[in-house]
């Protein structure tokens, strides 16, 4: 097992910068997930750690190693691929010692850990089937079998559930976090799903356009997001954003609604007349009112009833805002709305910056 | 939609097939038939029917020059067959032909298609270079070489002597005519094999070669272990198509050498072709035409099962 990290990472394509002087420390045995939209340079990240790409500027050390110019076969690193990327001539067997055989591990020691890793993810049954022969979700744990076998120092995954249905991938989500508990190998874990961000990551490296928008626990940034970005791409359904402005000590909203700014968490927040502010709120931060102060009001447009609870979509001047409200509460398209608000969960951002204000 | 007005929707698409699609409903084998019959009597206007009389003439003494209507003889054009040395040497020769340059293709073929799979910059000249021998006419190519290897104009000789070799008269001794029309079909046919086989490397999924690369194994290595075995099925492919013109060898040793010194280089087909067009021979040439028909039957049919047998 090893630490990670990254100094100054950089990637450029010719004149495309892909990923922007990164810097990260990842501690031994942390299991970290870098999450971001499509092209946010995640995966390029993940490659260059594993040697696959070639790194434009800055370094990458495992353990004590600088491993910039080191072939991967040479950075004791173990990959799984979005596409598993299996042999496909080769039988689960032959696919799971293959990095044993070229290393020279002797055959007992390899039969034995073959075993031990396919009786890991009860894949023992299969060892003399080709990956042709498997389900999806049965080669993605051989895709994890053969990363296991080899003990490496650090295991990286590259989005290995997105190939799956949604069902099968919340049980490989578990049996992935149960893997960590068990080996408590160093993870690096490349994804664009935030749900699996979340539930898997001691910490998480919310990636946008080449650059770290925030590091933290999964609950740092989900109660404390750095941006809007974060705010909007953690936390399913997304948090609300409205526009208000300062007028009177308080926070009015487009339609008039209005906030004491005393009240809020960012009490401290510099109060100049007419500064505006994006306010972001989690659906599920909305209350019943209470004829308190920190009600919004507005027009129901949609309802969502899920069971467990009742999505209320409304309008709030121009912008539209999700609420998740108790199953018994059920508003009717058109109405007219009134709703609390929990004051202390509110989050502030900088219209300009789109920074959050703490 | 109202229930009377999915009703009405069924009751007229039940009224609406037209007698002309009624003779359709024919059930599955029928239709499946009928549909098969243009091809199958295609086929067997040029091929069932050419083949059968092929085999049909040989058991005649057809020769147009004798000025003697067709007598049937049985099996005596077969025992002439068996007792002609010529028949023997050809034969030989396009065995020894296949042997020599459809592995050498094979070869030749793997290299050039892993050259052009290569990340060039641009394609086009790479995959063109390959597209010309192939797009060659096979008599044009055998031209162009008999001139590569004259013996006082040829590049080769040129090329030879420049080397501080002494030239050779390639067209004069068996071996080393032999040896210029090998090296001819060779080039000529490299290029087909090259270009099933890169289209075979195309669908080797690059991520194998980064899991390889995880794994540990070094170039050679993922080789052998990965794109080897990955092109088998595209490999087969193209030796089957290539063993099957090999054994019909024509055009290039026709115009390299015409089979000379001798008949040290003619192949099978030659000797069926001077047979049949040069001495009019019908009856003859079609007993040597079944026995090379039977021979691509025969590889044809191990190829096959060696298909098979892989899936």
């Amino acid at each position: 097992m090893a630490s990670v990290s990254l100094r100054k990472l950089d990637k450029s394509y010719g004149a495309l910068r892909i990923v922007k002087d990164i810097d990260l420390e990842i501690a031994d045995g942390e299991f970290v997930v870098l999450v971001g939209p499509s092209g946010c340079g995640k995966s390029t990240t993940l490659r260059m750690v594993a040697g696959l790409e070639s790194i434009t500027g800055g370094e990458v050390r495992i353990g004590d190693r600088v491993v910039n110019s080191l072939p991967p076969r040479e950075r004791d690193i173990a990959m799984v691929f979005q596409d598993y990327a299996l042999y496909p001539h080769k039988t689960v067997r032959e696919n799971l010692g293959f990095s044993l055989k070229v290393r020279g591990v002797g055959a007992s020691e390899s039969e034995a850990r073959i075993a031990a890793a396919a009786n890991m993810l009860g894949i023992a049954h299969l060892l003399d089937r080709r990956p042709g022969q498997l389900s999806g979700g049965q080669r993605q744990r051989v895709a994890m079998g053969r990363a296991i076998v080899r003990r490496p120092q650090v295991f990286l995954f590259d989005e290995p559930l997105s190939n799956l249905d949604a069902k099968l991938r919340g049980q490989v989500r578990t049996e992935i976090k149960k893997l960590h508990q068990a080996l408590g190998t160093t993870i690096i874990y490349v994804t664009h799903d935030q749900v699996e961000a979340m539930t898997l990551a001691d910490r998480i490296v919310i990636l946008r356009g080449g650059n770290i928008e925030q590091v933290g626990t999964p609950d740092e940034v989900y109660n404390k997001p750095a941006s809007i970005f974060v705010g909007g791409f953690v936390g399913s359904p997304a948090m609300n954003f409205a526009r208000a402005k300062t007028a009177g000590g308080n926070l009015v909203f487009a339609n008039g609604d209005h906030l004491a700014l005393s009240a809020l968490d960012a009490g401290g927040v510099s109060a100049a007349e007419g500064r505006e502010f994006i306010v972001g709120i989690r659906p599920e931060h909305f209350v019943p009112a209470s004829s308190s102060a920190a009600d919004l009001s507005g027009q129901v447009q949609v309802v969502e009833p899920l069971g467990s609870d009742t999505l209320v979509h409304f309008a709030l001047g121009d912008a539209t805002l999700t609420a998740r409200m108790p199953p018994q509460m059920r508003p009717r398209a058109g109405e007219r709305l009134t709703i609390g608000l929990d004051p202390s969960k509110i989050h502030l951002f900088d219209a300009a910056t789109e920074r959050a204000i703490h | 939609m109202t229930t009377t007005s999915i009703l009405k929707a069924t009751d007229a698409q039940e009224q609406r097939p037209a007698a002309w699609t009624r003779w359709l409903d024919l059930g599955d084998r029928p239709l499946a038939l009928l549909l098969l019959a243009p091809a199958t009597v295609l086929l067997a206007l040029i091929i069932v029917y050419p083949v059968c009389r092929l085999a049909y003439t040989s058991f005649f003494n057809l020769s147009l020059t004798s000025g003697m209507p067709a007598e049937f003889v049985g099996l005596d054009n077969y025992r002439l067959m068996f007792d002609d040395p010529v028949f023997w040497e050809t034969t030989w020769n396009t065995v020894l032909i296949t042997l020599i340059t459809v592995p050498g293709a094979l070869v030749v073929g793997l290299a050039l298609a892993l050259m052009a799979n290569l990340p060039f910059r641009t394609q086009w000249p790479v995959r063109l270079s390959l597209l010309i021998p192939w797009a060659l006419p096979l008599s044009f190519a055998g031209l162009i070489f008999a001139w590569f290897f004259h013996s006082e104009y040829g590049i080769v000789n040129d090329v030879l002597i420049r080397l501080g070799f002494e030239g050779i008269i390639w067209f004069n001794s068996p071996g080393w005519a032999f040896a210029a029309i090998c090296l001819t079909i060779i080039w000529k046919t490299s290029s087909f094999m090259a270009l099933i086989i890169l289209a075979g490397l195309q669908t080797i999924p690059r991520s194998l070669y980064e899991a390889a690369d995880v794994d540990g194994a070094g170039r050679l290595r993922q080789f052998f272990e990965i794109t080897l075995p990955l092109l088998k099925p595209s490999i087969v492919v193209a030796l089957i198509f290539r063993t099957i013109t090999a054994l019909q060898t024509f055009d290039i040793p026709y115009m390299m050498t015409g089979g000379g010194p001798g008949t040290s280089t003619s192949t099978l087909a030659m000797y069926i072709h001077q047979n049949t067009v040069s001495f009019l021979d019908l009856g003859y040439g079609s007993a040597l035409a079944v026995v090379m028909f039977a021979l691509s039957m025969c590889v044809t049919t191990v190829y096959l099962r060696m298909i098979r047998t892989k899936e």
